[in-house]
């Protein structure tokens, strides 16, 4: 019988490997477990099945506004505790969209390391963290 | 635009009757406005391409920059000194690369009138002391004099924080580029009343080479810079100041500038303290 893994689970939703590639080996790097998904389509469903304590979330996607994935999870119990924009864009109409849709911070890309470390401790529940 | 026709030129002419003159006129008049058709929709796909382009550029960027960032951070293992060094390297020019991607990318949205603002009620003494931290060390590396002066009585304005914080920047960033080693830089606020409204009046200012009277308005011209040995001294994109005067009219401000060639530069703006819809 295999142990099962407590290590926190990030849900990267971005449709490009220049973006969830090296998040992927910080994440991993520093203890998370990490699940990809690079649709809106997929991203509900990486939600659904592996139930992702933090999801960082690109709101412009090949099949649509991925801010989408927030709002057809709206109300179950596949909703991540905490999501994360990751955006190209900096303007203050997305950041207020964004918010709006229930991300608890717009970053910008590329975030800093540094920072992207420091947040990821506050995101994740402190429950899953002492797991 | 192409040459017009030597009928219609012909037509034009003097000893032409008067009923032909106005249809060779006419006919000029369609073209003309034909080809401004033209050049206005090349123009709007050249915008588009720019946006298009200066976004697509940032997320490859965005690789290099956080590959780079985790190596630094030791996450993949220590590091030797010229190891960090070569990676900060990387890191510092990936940043300014990004920086400029992101200026072209606004001049786009400004040109295609994409560019909104998000006024919220703004205390211009904390968005010139963001712009000063963000800016220190590049003051310190130039052993340039700093000096900000704010009045008491400057009321809060209501802008749009960010794009004020980025007029700021890109004069402040001016400032320092253009100033040798040495020189004083400034920036100054007071409340101002004209033209029946209250604004405030942002100063930023140098002891730097100037700039010529005949280029006074040239500078705010995209992709202006005054000389090419200018370009290749000063690096940047030639579009900050035609971004911050379009952010200032944005917010129903105004911006000009007061220089001589060699005797430093001062470039002002207004914030109007209510917003201009």
């Amino acid at each position: 019988m295999t142990k099962e893994d407590t290590r926190p689970l990030v849900l990267i939703v971005d449709d490009s490997p220049h973006v969830t590639g090296p998040l992927r080996i910080l994440f991993e790097e520093t203890g998370r477990r990490v699940v990809v998904a690079a649709s809106i389509v997929s991203a509900v469903r990486a939600c659904e099945t592996e139930r992702p304590d933090l999801m960082l979330l690109d709101v412009s996607l090949p099949d649509g506004d991925g801010l989408s994935v927030l709002e057809i999870l709206h109300g179950t119990r596949a909703l991540p505790p905490v999501t994360v924009a990751l955006t190209g864009h900096d303007d203050d109409l997305t950041v207020q969209r964004c918010r709006a849709a229930g991300c608890r911070d717009v970053l910008l890309k590329p975030v800093p390391v540094r920072d992207l470390l420091r947040h990821a401790a506050e995101w994740i529940p402190e429950r899953v963290v002492s797991a | 635009m192409t040459a017009r026709t030597d009928e219609s030129t012909n037509a034009l002419h003097p000893s032409a009757s008067v009923e032909a003159r106005l249809a060779a006129l006419e006919v000029a008049h369609q073209q003309a406005l034909r080809e401004i058709a033209e050049l206005k929709g090349r123009d709007t796909l050249k915008t588009q391409f720019l946006a298009n382009i200066s976004h697509d550029l940032r997320t490859p960027l965005t690789a290099i920059i956080t590959h780079a960032e985790i190596l630094r951070e030791g996450i993949l293992g220590e590091l030797s000194t010229r190891q960090h060094e070569s990676i900060a390297g990387i890191i510092s020019g990936g940043r300014r690369l990004l920086e400029m991607v992101g200026e072209i990318l606004t001049y786009a949205r400004g040109a295609a009138n994409q560019l909104e603002i998000a006024p919220t009620e703004v205390a211009v003494g904390d968005v010139i002391e963001q712009v000063r931290r963000l800016n220190e060390s590049l003051v310190a590396r130039k052993e340039l004099c700093l000096e900000i002066r704010v009045a008491s009585d400057v009321p809060r304005v209501i802008a749009d924080r960010e794009k004020l914080a980025h007029i700021l920047g890109n004069l402040l960033g001016n400032a320092i580029d253009f100033t040798p080693a040495g020189g004083r830089v400034w920036i100054r606020a007071s409340r101002q009343h004209e033209e029946d409204r209250d604004t405030v009046l942002v100063e930023v200012g140098d002891s730097g080479i100037g700039i010529a009277a005949d280029h006074h308005e040239l500078i705010f011209q995209e992709f202006a810079q005054v000389d090419a040995s200018a370009s290749r001294q000063h690096h940047g994109t030639g579009l900050g100041l035609t971004i911050a005067r379009r952010l200032v009219e944005l917010h129903g401000g105004r911006i000009w500038l007061e220089s001589e060639l060699g005797h430093g530069s001062r470039f002002f703006f207004t914030i109007p303290t209510q917003h201009q819809a």
